[in-house]
């Protein structure tokens, strides 16, 4: 990997506004309203307490954004003709994604880190192995919706698309019971949705499968395999579709 | 850098569009020679070709005795595009250090500045540059790997006269002995003050190729103008278009035109047994010539 490359990304990445906004400054504050001021947030749910789970969410939220904006940025400036002047270098393809990627990653941990601090520091409990492997499994969805990005970008070319597929992740995250509690038939329409699986894996180990809800006591619950099966296969169809894409843009060069 | 029979076409719906069609080309180095032609020429479809960022459908393309990716990989080649392709939220120095570091052993970053007239604005925001100054920067990354081979894809389209000439000063200054250039462009005036060679395309093939002096004297010869009695145009046109070396003659209510090699023997008879006064005699420009040259293409 091309360490200056990594190091000019990250800062480019790191000092827009706009984007760091939405990736940690915007889950960050939704944590604080939904989770730590409400009375709820005490509330001791599985191995941890209710501000737990929030966090749990909003620090996906954020990475998914992170990775989503990354991935689309870097397909759109492939195609307006950075790719060319890359192409002048002895730069390969490979180095040049798997810097990006490693560029997605590191981004897409700040507003984990940023989130579960200020979870830490305002009463969300976990015992420890749920905030190692929750933050674990939110990288690991953050990683496969970078091709959400990609796709977006090579499929529209343009900055604006990339825009409207991260702000399409505010609806992927209300269905994929991110932001609000969901039940009856809109809670098996979500199962179905990109974000659910993600979210409810990273939350797995918190509650064990059980989901909350805003009655007295948990009525849903998943097994372990229904969030993995969700994550496998979202997986599968946005890496086949930006294969897919990718190639027809080539065709057509 | 040798280009043999190379063909490369574009799909767009249904109907297939040769943008290069078998070029044969030949570049000896240390040479400076530009690549002339109308949009569409073919002119940037051949330079990818060169740097391997597209590849030919049939024929063969070698830069210095190898595939143009490879050159590129070496350092041996490098080229400044055509507008695009800079990330406009990096400063100056930032896509300078970037680019330099892809490579094994480029310039120094601030050298590459010097040369390219970049260094009194390293810090300034790539979308906040000039089109010359982008320009520049584009010409700094060019050199970073020092190449044997610098291509430069309409280096100047947008730029205004100043900055033009700003531009081609730098480029003099920089041309050591030793280093080919090869540019497109579509000003004749550049073509004519900065290379040795014109290779001429229209519509994906050389058109003609030679020194600017030889392009301009093949191409048109010289044009003589005068004015006749309006009653004997016919007469006169068919008297001149029978002279040896004379191309094209014609006439508009009695204003007389005339395209020849020989314009002594036009002038002579104009003036002694047609009748003509006003005579004037002026050399081909390169714009008649490119006019000639690729018109004849197309038709």
């Amino acid at each position: 990997m091309n360490l200056t490359y990594f190091r000019i990304e990250l800062a480019r990445v790191t000092r827009n506004f706009s984007s760091m906004f939405f990736v940690a400054v915007l889950p960050a504050f939704l944590y604080i309203v939904f989770g730590a001021a409400q009375s709820y947030g005490s509330t001791d749910i599985g191995n941890g307490n209710v501000s737990a789970y929030i966090m749990i969410g909003m620090a996906a939220y954020g990475a998914v954004t992170a990775t989503v904006s990354i991935g689309g940025s870097a397909s759109v400036e492939q195609m307006q003709g950075w790719g060319r002047q890359l192409g002048l270098t002895p730069m390969s393809d490979t180095q040049r994604v798997v810097t990006k990627a490693a560029v997605g990653l590191c981004i897409a941990i700040i507003p984990v880190t940023v989130i579960y601090i200020i979870g830490a520091s305002t009463g969300a409990e976990a015992t420890p192995k749920v905030w190692i492997l929750s933050a674990l499994a939110v990288l690991l969805g953050a990683a496969i919706f970078s091709f959400f990005g990609l796709f977006a970008g090579l499929l529209f070319r343009s900055e604006s698309a990339v825009g409207a597929a991260s702000g399409s992740l505010v609806i992927l995250a209300f269905l994929g019971n991110l932001f609000f509690p969901l039940s009856g038939v809109l809670l098996d329409i979500a199962r179905f949705t990109p974000l659910y699986g993600v979210v409810a894996l990273a939350r797995y180990p918190l509650t064990e499968g059980y989901l909350a809800s805003t009655g007295a006591a948990p009525t849903e619950h998943d097994e372990l395999w229904v969030p993995i099966l969700n994550v496998v296969v979202w997986a599968a169809i946005l890496v086949v579709a930006t294969i897919w894409v990718s190639r027809r843009g080539r065709a057509r060069q | 850098m040798s280009i043999r029979g190379a063909v490369k076409q574009f799909r767009t719906g249904g109907t297939a569009f040769r943008a290069v069609d078998g070029l044969d080309l030949e570049i000896a180095q240390g040479s400076i020679v530009a690549l002339l032609g109308p949009n569409g020429a073919g002119k940037t479809t051949t330079l990818d070709l060169v740097l391997g960022l597209t590849r030919p459908d049939a024929g063969e393309v070698a830069v210095f005795g190898d595939a143009p990716r490879r050159a590129v990989q070496r350092g041996h080649v490098s080229a400044v595009l055509q507008s695009g392709g800079l990330l406009r939220d990096l400063s100056v120095r930032e896509t300078v250090t970037l680019i330099a570091s892809t490579f094994e052993d480029p310039l120094p970053v601030g050298e590459a500045m010097e040369r390219a007239g970049i260094t009194g604005i390293s810090k300034r925001k790539v979308s906040k540059c000039s089109g010359g100054e982008q320009q520049r920067l584009r010409f700094a990354l060019a050199l970073l790997p020092d190449p044997d081979l610098l291509i430069l894809d309409e280096p100047t389209a947008g730029m205004d006269v100043s900055a033009r000439r700003e531009f081609w000063d730098t480029m003099r200054a920089d041309a050591r002995s030793g280093r080919t250039v090869i540019f497109a462009t579509h000003y004749l005036e550049e073509a004519d003050d900065f290379a040795q060679r014109i290779v001429m395309m229209a519509a994906g093939r050389v058109v003609a190729d030679g020194t600017t002096a030889e392009i301009r004297a093949r191409a048109t010869g010289r044009r003589v103008q005068a004015y006749i009695d309006p009653a004997r145009e016919a007469d006169t046109l068919a008297t001149l278009r029978a002279l040896p070396g004379v191309t094209d003659a014609t006439a508009d209510a009695g204003r007389l035109d005339v395209r020849t090699s020989d314009s002594d023997a036009v002038a002579r008879l104009l003036l002694t047994e047609l009748g003509a006064r006003d005579l004037e005699i002026a050399a081909g420009s390169m714009d008649d010539a490119f006019r000639m040259l690729t018109e004849r293409t197309a038709s």
